[in-house]
C-alpha cells in the first residue's frame, strides 16, 4: 500500500499545469479521444495536445491505444488501479481468514466436547 | 463530497453458536489461530489493537464499537476499517465481514477539480501556465 504514495506525487506533477487539467476532463467526458478531437474544440494546436497527451499517458493518467494513424486516449486514474489491487488482496486475506476461523473453532469444538463428554467413558 | 472508501464484504457460517464465535472474534490467543500470528487487543470500545503478520506486515487498530456478541468494529491506523457482525442462524451462526478502505482520494476528484478549473480557464493565453490557486486547490482535494 506504501507504493501508492509515489504514483500520487507523478499524478499531481502531471496535473500541475491547468492546461493538462483540462486536457483530463476533455477525455473523461467524451470517454475517449484523439488529439485532433481535441485540438478541433481546444484553443490549442494538435501538436500541444498530443504532447500534453504524451505526459499524461507517462504519468499513468490515460491510456494510449493506437487506432490507425492516431493514438487513441482514455482517463485511467492510477489510484483507481490501486483500489482494484487493496480490494483483490483483502479479499484474499479474508477468504483465507475465514476458512482459518472455521478450523479453528472446529477444533476448538472437538476439544470442547471431549471435556465435557460425561464420564468420558467412551474414551 | 462522493465517498472515494471501497469495500470488500465476505460471510460465512460456522456450525458453533455466537457466543463461541465472538470469543474467536476478541480473545488474542484466538485470534492467533485465525486473523494474524501476534495479537494484542483489548476488547472495549477505544481499546487498542496490534495485529502482526509472517511477512512482517504490523497493523494497528482502535476498537470503534463492540457490542458482544453481536458487532465488533476496528478502525485501522491507515484511515480503514473492519466490521464482524454476528447473527445466529438455524444452524449455526453466520460470520459477516465487511472491510473498508483508507481513502482513494485524487482519482476520484479528479473530475470535479478539473471542471472547475476548466470553468475558470482563460479562453486563449494561459495555456501552459498553471494558476497557483488551482494546483494549490487540487492538493487541499487530494488531501481532505
Amino acid at each position: 500500500m506504501d507504493g501508492r504514495s509515489g504514483g500520487v506525487d507523478r499524478v499531481f506533477a502531471a496535473l500541475g499545469d491547468a492546461g493538462r487539467r483540462s486536457l483530463v476532463e476533455a477525455v473523461a467526458t467524451r470517454g475517449t479521444a484523439t488529439a485532433t478531437e481535441l485540438a478541433a474544440e481546444l484553443p490549442v494546436t494538435r501538436q500541444a495536445v498530443a504532447k500534453q497527451l504524451a505526459a499524461l499517458a507517462d504519468a499513468g493518467l490515460l491510456r494510449a491505444t493506437r487506432a490507425g494513424r492516431e493514438t487513441r486516449y482514455e482517463v485511467t486514474p492510477a489510484p483507481l488501479e490501486d483500489a482494484v489491487e487493496w480490494m483483490v488482496s483483502v479479499g484474499t486475506a479474508w477468504d483465507e481468514r475465514l476458512a482459518a476461523l472455521r478450523r479453528s473453532l472446529g477444533r476448538q469444538g472437538k476439544s470442547r466436547s471431549i471435556r465435557q463428554a460425561p464420564g468420558g467413558s467412551s474414551s | 463530497m462522493p465517498s472515494e472508501r471501497i469495500n470488500v464484504e465476505r460471510e460465512i457460517v460456522v456450525p458453533e453458536d455466537p457466543d463461541e464465535v465472538w470469543e474467536s472474534l476478541t480473545d488474542p490467543d484466538r485470534l492467533e489461530e485465525w486473523f494474524a500470528q501476534e495479537v494484542e487487543l483489548d476488547a472495549r470500545p477505544g481499546g487498542e489493537g496490534v495485529f502482526r503478520w509472517g511477512d512482517g506486515d504490523e497493523r494497528r487498530a482502535v476498537v470503534r464499537e463492540l457490542e458482544e456478541p453481536e458487532r465488533i468494529v476496528l478502525d485501522w491506523d491507515d484511515g480503514g476499517s473492519v466490521a464482524i457482525e454476528l447473527e445466529p442462524v438455524v444452524d449455526g451462526t453466520r460470520v459477516h465481514v465487511v472491510e473498508s478502505s483508507p481513502e482513494f482520494a485524487p482519482a476520484f476528484e479528479l473530475r470535479t477539480l478539473s471542471l472547475e478549473t476548466s470553468a475558470a480557464k482563460p479562453p486563449t493565453p494561459g495555456w501552459e501556465a498553471a494558476p497557483p490557486e488551482a494546483a494549490l486547490a487540487w492538493t487541499v482535494a487530494a488531501a481532505a
